[in-house]
């Protein structure tokens, strides 16, 4: 067993890889499709909690792909890494459940279940790995896949195709953008220090650095993984993608998108400037506070105005991560840790608001607010669960949300970055307004009109829809009510993230076999 | 000489490919991604050219390219003397171009080979839904 537990890191992106090849030989054996995918996803659950409590035990992980050393792709799971990849399959998990409903037969078992798993294998394999080319072909790999299950589902819903086509040209031209972006800064970055791995960037970057010769190009390369992390992130210039993709896709994939794949930006903003460039970091600090306010600022706003429910999400999303980045750009091991917890409570609480918007658009067949209304006696279940949602979005107690921007303010003014948090906090009311008008909106008051819109859908949900959602609320709950654990994970994350020394040494003090 | 010229194609490349991706055609900025893509894989390589250096590529056993500077007898396996190709027997010393660079070139390629049959298919299919190819006219998620 104990050769098992050392290949973690590989398993967790090679089974994926490997399933999406299988599930395409067993399209015409639906049932057992849907019961391996299940099982094998959950295995990885549970080889993510085994590899982040190693983790936490042993310090950090490195496996050499091939034994080649620093000379080739090495994965490296820190705490950083561990507890992405077990938030990235505890949502994909769920998610998936999810999506055996939701999702019509068709597309699932022809293309639906290989493309998820390779979005998994993306995800993951983003986390994990230690090289900063292999980082740019996972981020492929996961656009890719992203894009075919944005397009590529749910025929005949809600949503028409042809938005979806639009939604997806915009995204996949700028994230192409963005990936020749991102080999433009690789190619510098190699042609100037000699190598990709990360740690081994960052010693020489660090050489350079102290000798008083780092050339000023690595402050434009630098500026570049900005604007590429940025662009998966959604920050604020290149937010404006978002809102058209992420309520497109359908209800288990926005929440896999929400959820997860955003947050993707958000883990290579860390891994790029607190482990590469953490020379140049006193620059880009100012630069990623002011963007992420601008950030916070434009989704709070946009969100007000909205009326289609997954449209409100998604800028929600936009303004949430702002808060994500406002902690790393402030850069201390406090507000990084408050930063990752509100990152995990984003997480839980954006994907599970996707997940239930599907299950409440299945119940109105539509996805415009105003044609909702008093759904509260019909759909009791939902309403609690959005309402749970919107409170954490909106930052009340008890809720994880509230963890999250109370850790983060304190950790802004312990900082004594005062006006970015007043600004922050004044947008704060912004969400807890829209989140709010938006569950009034269509759970209290009138019922809808169903002369003129039809009748709410009355067949009962299935358990597959109900219970990942209310699996993910309990999960915001104890985020809520017993932070602790996670606030403590976090930190010790957040210290990790600050001195890299330890991922550097783990990295490269290699026994040469 | 040499490396001004690359170096100016690639910028060219760039220029011309910023140039048709702020075109209002769809296929003209699909074709614009794939100079751009080709303007980066260039610049890759071009991060590993050094001048008077050999191409890593070992093609006979004496002669120029791949065989020792002093004897040009290195490069077949000789067992015997525990050479194995290309490893290089002590005192022997050869500089080539940075092989990794092509290595990673070629995972660039394929990758943009992916995506641009992915958006040349979706650029067909927005073609049948919206019946034009103008940009402008992919508009109605606005708002």
């Amino acid at each position: 067993m104990t050769s098992l537990l050392d290949h973690i890191p590989i398993l967790l992106i090679a089974i994926p890889i490997l399933m999406a090849a299988v599930m395409i030989f067993l399209r015409s054996i639906p049932a057992l499709q849907k019961v391996l995918n299940v099982f094998v996803t959950f295995c990885m659950l549970v080889l993510s909690v085994v590899l982040l409590e190693q983790v936490w035990t042993n310090g950090i992980i490195v496996y050499e792909v091939g034994e080649w050393g620093k000379y080739g792709i090495v994965l490296v799971a820190d705490l950083l890494s561990a507890g992405m990849v077990l938030l990235t399959l505890f949502v994909s998990f769920l998610s998936l459940v999810y999506s055996l409903e939701y999702i019509e037969e068709r597309s699932l078992s022809s293309s639906y279940h290989s493309l998820f798993n390779l979005l998994m294998a993306g995800l993951t394999g983003s986390f994990l790995t230690g090289d900063i080319f292999n980082l740019f072909v996972f981020f492929e790999i996961l656009l890719l896949s992203s894009c075919a299950l944005v397009v590529a589902n749910e025929k005949g819903g809600v949503t028409k195709s042809s938005d979806k086509m639009e939604a997806t040209f915009k995204y996949l031209v700028l994230s192409m953008l963005g990936s020749i972006v991102m080999l433009i800064a690789i190619a510098s970055l190699y042609a100037t220090v000699g190598t990709v791995n990360m740690a081994d960037i960052s010693v020489k970057v660090s050489a350079m650095s102290a000798s008083g010769t780092l050339p000023w190009h690595i402050y434009a390369v630098a500026l570049l993984f900005i604007v590429v992390f940025g662009n998966k992130a959604a920050l604020f210039p290149l937010h404006y993608w978002l809102p058209d993709v992420h309520p497109t896709a359908p209800s288990p994939i926005s929440a896999m998108l929400s959820g997860v794949l955003i947050k993707v930006g958000v883990y290579g903003m860390f891994r790029v400037f607190f482990l590469m460039f953490t020379d140049t970091l006193y620059m880009f600090k100012p630069i990623i506070i002011i963007l992420s306010l601008a950030t916070i600022i434009i989704g709070a706003v946009s969100a007000v105005g909205q009326t289609d429910v997954k449209r409100l999400l998604a800028y929600s999303s936009v303004g949430q991560i702002g808060y994500v980045f406002l902690g790393l750009g402030m850069g201390s091991v406090y507000t990084i840790a408050a930063s990752l917890v509100y990152l995990v409570n984003h997480a839980f609480a954006k994907g599970m608001l996707f997940l239930t918007s599907g299950a409440i658009i299945h119940h109105a067949h539509t996805r415009d607010m105003d044609k909702m209304g008093g759904m509260i006696k019909s759909s009791p279940v939902m309403g609690t669960m959005f309402l749970i949602g919107a409170m954490s979005i909106a930052g009340f107690p008890p809720m994880g949300g509230f963890i999250g921007k109370f850790l983060l303010f304190d950790a802004g003014i312990n900082e004594g970055f005062y006006i970015p948090i007043a600004i922050a906090l004044i947008f704060a009311v912004f969400t807890m307004f829209y989140m709010f008008r938006a569950w009034m909106k269509m759970f209290w008051g009138e019922s809808r009109d169903t002369k003129k819109y039809g009748e709410y859908s009355s067949h009962a949900l299935s358990p597959l829809l109900t219970v990942p959602i209310i699996i993910l609320a309990l999960g915001v709950l104890v985020f809520g009510v017993y932070a602790e654990p996670l606030i403590a994970l976090a930190q010790a994350t957040a210290a990790q993230i600050v001195d890299p020394q330890p991922y550097i040494d783990a990295v490269l003090t290699r026994v040469v076999r | 000489m040499n490396n001004t010229l690359l170096s100016f194609t690639i910028a060219m490349l760039f220029g011309f490919g910023t140039f048709l991706i702020l075109r209002r055609d769809i296929i003209k900025v699909v074709i614009g991604l794939g100079v751009l893509s080709h303007a980066v894989n260039m610049l890759i390589v071009s991060a590993g050219v050094f001048k008077g250096t050999k191409v890593p590529i070992i093609v006979g056993s004496s002669g120029e390219h791949g065989a020792a500077d002093a004897s040009g007898t290195v490069f077949n396996d000789v067992l015997a003397d525990g050479v194995l190709a290309p490893v290089v027997s002590a005192g022997t010393h050869i500089e080539y171009v940075d092989p990794l660079v092509q290595a990673l070139v070629l995972t660039a390629i394929v990758i943009s080979l992916a995506t641009t049959a992915f958006i040349l298919i979706l650029a067909y299919r927005i073609h049948e839904e919206y019946g034009t190819t103008d940009l402008r006219e992919l508009r109605r998620l606005w708002g």
